[in-house]
């Protein structure tokens, strides 16, 4: 039985207080979040309303001109520069002065994500850790996702669509793991959007998945896909070869490559296909692919919900064709939210780990807080959901 | 351990004990990624009131200046968080 009252919050109080510190990629975020004890989360399957509440959640991010990525070397001297100053903000953000005694646990992120800003983070976390006394708490990056939609959005047992910059999951929840039923083959869904976007030299700012949206929008020709490899493999999803293809389609584009039948017309000469084609094309493949897996993993598990989590997971095209496939189910429904949670965060590192923390899960040698860049999802385990 | 004949000792010193010995503890945490060219040791002096001894040894110059760059930008990152955090 999961009883998530037993371990009792500092100085006598009805509630617990979480610091999450996140920096697994270009985003540095830092979140605080509350947890009133409630006597419904002693047993039962609850831990998706603990009503939480965010006292505050700031990012940061780095942000590298059109045309670059962003490396692990200098996302980490950003992180490195940036964290004590959004630390001190989001605790006055919280009206706490006093973290020693305001704070119960602090979570970090341990992985997944790049060695180097994940690293910056960690040194930070174990630092506030041994200075305030507070124990800490190593999440793992996608089950703060996962926790965080849980939370936000109330879906009970929903599958789990994580798609990111990094990582591209189809999961669903069984007996204490959240289970990974389909995934990418090779590269993460976002990071195929946005190396098209370095391709197509637009602005990284907001985010680069963002900015192809917004291009994808302004197609004039929504009726005329323009083809690309459909490359679905049972369960998982291939993307690097449609990457290169489209790569390729948007260079000819950019030379004038007159040879390339599909794009100018054979004859006259005439550009057929814009920019805004491309990228419309590109999110309408990539997400139709998506959608497939996700409505084989519902048949699977006999789910008729579906969570959306991740950066990928804000846009309103995904989440519209989602709702489409959703609808046709009988008692569909899609949840998603909106930026502040769907990108990387320091709350869901907070909700997460303040769950593994009042589950008693916390660090209890400096050595288990040593990041790791490969950590599955389905390698924790869940110990704060019923079988 | 033979072979790292390239040597650098740093002393770094911090307000007290009690934060020497956590930034010792924080570095010394992580594994060291190629430990046949690159070693290194932290230490809190024990005369010295808060002195962080930092002994660094490498088969080259070249492994020596980055292993030692890398460290001082984390001790650097530590001590900025004591500066700021530290009983806030």
């Amino acid at each position: 039985m999961v009883d998530l009252n037993t371990i009792s919050p500092k100085n006598g109080r009805n509630y617990y207080i979480a610091l999450g510190l996140e920096g697994s990629a270009n985003k540095l975020g830092i979140g605080i979040v509350k947890h009133p004890i409630k006597s419904q989360l002693s047993s039962g399957d609850n831990s998706h309303q603990c009503d939480a509440q965010i006292l505050s959640n700031i990012r940061d991010t780095y942000i590298t001109p059109p045309g670059e990525g962003f490396l692990p070397r200098d996302t980490a001297r950003h992180h490195r520069n940036w964290c004590v100053r959004l630390i001190k903000k989001a605790l006055k953000e919280a009206g706490f002065n006093d973290p020693s005694n305001d704070i119960d646990v602090i979570c970090f992120t341990k992985g997944p994500g790049m060695g180097a800003p994940l690293h910056s983070v960690a040194i930070i976390a174990r630092t506030c850790s041994l200075l305030w006394d507070i124990p800490l708490v190593g999440v793992n990056h996608c089950i703060g996702h996962i926790e965080m939609g849980r939370e936000i959005t109330k879906a009970e047992n929903p599958v789990v669509l994580y798609v990111s910059g990094g990582n591209t999951q189809v999961i669903a929840y069984s007996e204490n793991r959240y289970r990974i039923f389909g995934e990418t083959l090779d590269v993460a869904i976002g990071n195929c959007l946005d190396r098209f976007a370095r391709t197509l030299k637009i602005p990284n700012h907001p985010s680069p998945g963002y900015n192809i949206e917004q291009l994808a929008l302004k197609c004039q020709n929504k009726d005329k896909l323009i083809e690309l490899p459909y490359t679905v493999k049972g369960m998982d999803l291939s993307m690097s070869g449609i990457l290169a293809y489209i790569d390729s389609l948007a260079k000819d584009l950019f030379r004038g490559n007159k040879q390339n039948k599909l794009l100018f017309d054979k004859k006259t000469g005439k550009q057929k296909v814009t920019i805004e084609d491309l990228c419309y094309s590109l999110q309408e493949n990539l997400f139709a692919m998506l959608i497939e897996i996700t409505e084989r993993a519902m048949a699977h598990v006999n789910s008729s919900t579906v969570l959306i989590v991740g950066g990928v997971g804000c846009n309103v095209r995904l989440q519209e064709m989602m709702a489409v496939m959703c609808h046709d189910r009988a008692n569909g429904k899609v949840f998603a939210t909106d930026d502040r949670f769907c990108i990387d965060n320091g709350a869901m590192i907070a909700q997460a780990g303040l769950l593994q923390f009042r589950m008693g899960d916390i660090v209890k040698d400096l050595k288990e807080t040593i990041v790791t860049q490969k950590f599955r999802t389905d390698e924790v385990f869940v110990s704060w959901r019923e079988k | 351990m033979s072979n790292l004949h390239h040597t650098l000792e740093v002393k770094i010193p911090f307000k007290d004990n009690r934060l020497a010995t956590t930034a010792q503890k924080v570095m010394a945490t992580d594994p060291i990624i190629r430990p046949e060219s690159f070693q290194v040791e932290y230490m809190v002096s024990e005369d010295d009131n808060g002195t962080l001894l930092a002994k660094f040894s490498a088969e080259d110059d070249r492994s020596l200046r980055v292993g030692v760059s890398s460290s001082l930008s984390s001790i650097l990152t530590i001590i900025e968080t004591m500066d700021e955090l530290d009983s806030v």
